[in-house]
């Protein structure tokens, strides 16, 4: 009678070369029974990808063969089956309820994306749409502090999770994931990883506007997040300095490429207004991103003035259009927020594909 | 027919479809209808796998890849290509729209009313 480790050895010589391994030592042969010379298990393949069911039973055969040149075997009974295991394999859909996904980027840190994309929000709700807003931004989540909250979103399921409330607005950072000043120490395959997985796993429900803030720069987080998340436009944000318009037109190019159309470009920091300063005060070359617009042949969205308030209002968890609704920045954002509304029209989003499973 | 090659400016495919089990149809937004042999799909694959990323040297061997050799799942990729998950496990490449047009453009006129 043959022993377990002869099966074992026996059916090692099943090899899956696309896995480069073979099916024992995979372990894919489970619930091995041996009674006398009736040997019987099942073959349970996890792979990568779906296989034809022809695959499956060639290689039965195979461990079929394997067993019954060992001594004494009279029978080999084997219960065969395929699983795919790749996570995210067979990907699912991303905010399918939602009209409008919105990318608001830069080329360049620091020239008030987060606060252009937490403004914008709001002023998309005070203009009566529903609104969700996405902090995609891995690196440096910001929402969390913008807008005054930080709580642990609430399961909607074993792998999906309610966003959390707040200003009206149904919020999702992965700010509300990880400890505050835990920093994401990672490589761009795990930072694919985690961003597909986020995508899929937050219920929006139907929703006018999601808005989702991008981490700065064009990289691997941003790619996925053309790739996975349906999105309808973007919003690119810069300041007037030279520095800040030669990203922000590697941001536009990196839509181009994966064809999301650029809604247009917004300056932000264009002036400043504060006590004691007489009128507006032109700092860093106001006026540049609108001529670097027309050169790209995208519409300028507007200028956004430096005012104080804006920025203490975003530490405070209060974004300026709620805090202060008629100061000039705030009536800025307003005006940005109907002119992104009116670009995108009532049509919903450009329809994608769906996945398509090949009849073989 | 060398301009033809060239995808129109915010054409993408909006319907996939299966004629036999050799074919890929696409439709795209401007009604033109392109056809696509699977087998060369697999021969075309643009990833780095298949292409030296830097000198653009095929680095796949035809004879490799099975006669038979299908899709098993076509998943759209944003709105600029599409990613085949393939028979023969490969299934690393994205092919972009533009290079899913220019493929069908060396071998059909695709679009009827010209």
């Amino acid at each position: 009678m043959a022993s377990t480790s002869e099966v074992h050895a026996a059916l090692k010589v099943v090899d899956l070369p696309d896995l480069k391994s073979d099916v024992v030592s995979l372990g894919f042969i489970r619930n091995l029974v041996i009674s006398g010379g009736a040997i019987a298990f099942d073959l349970a393949l996890a792979l990568p990808q779906e296989v034809p069911d022809s695959w499956v039973q060639q290689q039965k055969q195979r461990c079929e063969q394997a067993v019954r040149q060992l001594d004494g075997v009279t029978s080999v009974h084997i219960k065969a089956s395929a699983s795919v295991r790749k996570p995210g394999a067979s990907q699912r859909a991303v905010m399918p309820e939602v009209k409008h996904v919105v990318a608001v980027a830069s080329g360049k840190g620091g020239v008030g994306k987060s606060t252009t994309a937490a403004n914008l929000a709001v002023a998309l709700v005070r203009a009566g749409h529903r609104v969700g807003l996405l902090d995609a931004d891995i690196y440096g989540p910001s929402m969390p502090t913008m807008l005054g909250v930080n709580e642990r979103p609430q399961p909607a399921s074993d792998k999906t999770m309610h966003p959390v409330s707040a200003h009206g607005l149904s919020i999702m950072s992965i700010g509300f994931l990880v400890e505050q000043d835990t920093p994401m120490v990672w490589r761009g395959p795990m930072v694919h990883g985690a961003l597909n997985q986020f995508l899929e796993q937050v219920v929006w429900g139907a929703l006018d506007f999601v808005i989702v803030d991008m981490p700065p720069g064009t990289g691997d987080a941003q790619l996925t997040l053309t790739q996975r998340a349906p999105l309808s436009g973007a919003i690119i944000v810069t300041t007037p300095q030279k520095v800040s318009l030669i990203d922000a037109r590697k941001g536009l190019k990196m839509f181009e490429q994966v064809k999301v159309p650029v809604l247009g470009i917004v300056e932000n920091m264009s002036y400043l207004i504060a006590d004691g300063v007489d009128g507006e005060l032109d700092l860093f070359g106001r006026g540049s991103a609108a001529i670097a617009a027309k050169e790209l042949g995208v519409p300028f969205l507007g200028e956004i003035p430096l005012e104080p308030a804006v920025s203490a209002s975003g530490d405070s968890g209060v974004p300026i259009v709620v805090r202060d609704p008629e100061c000039r920045a705030a009536l800025a954002f307003t005006a940005l927020a109907a002119r992104v509304a009116a670009s995108l029209g009532a049509d919903t989003k450009s329809k994608q594909l769906e996945t398509m499973v090949w009849q073989a | 027919m060398a301009s033809m090659s060239l995808l129109p400016a915010g054409v993408r495919p909006v319907d996939m479809s299966q004629d036999g089990p050799g074919v890929l149809v696409l439709r795209w937004s401007n009604d033109a209808v392109t056809q696509h042999q699977v087998r060369s799909l697999r021969l075309a694959c643009p990833c780095a796998e298949c292409v030296d990323e830097w000198t653009n040297q095929p680095r796949l061997d035809p004879e490799s890849v099975p006669a038979d050799v299908h899709p098993m799942r076509i998943e759209p990729v944003g709105l600029y290509g599409l990613q085949i998950a393939w028979s023969d496990g490969h299934g690393t490449g994205i092919y972009t729209f533009e290079t899913l047009w220019s493929l069908a453009a060396e071998t059909q006129d695709k679009s009827p009313s010209e």
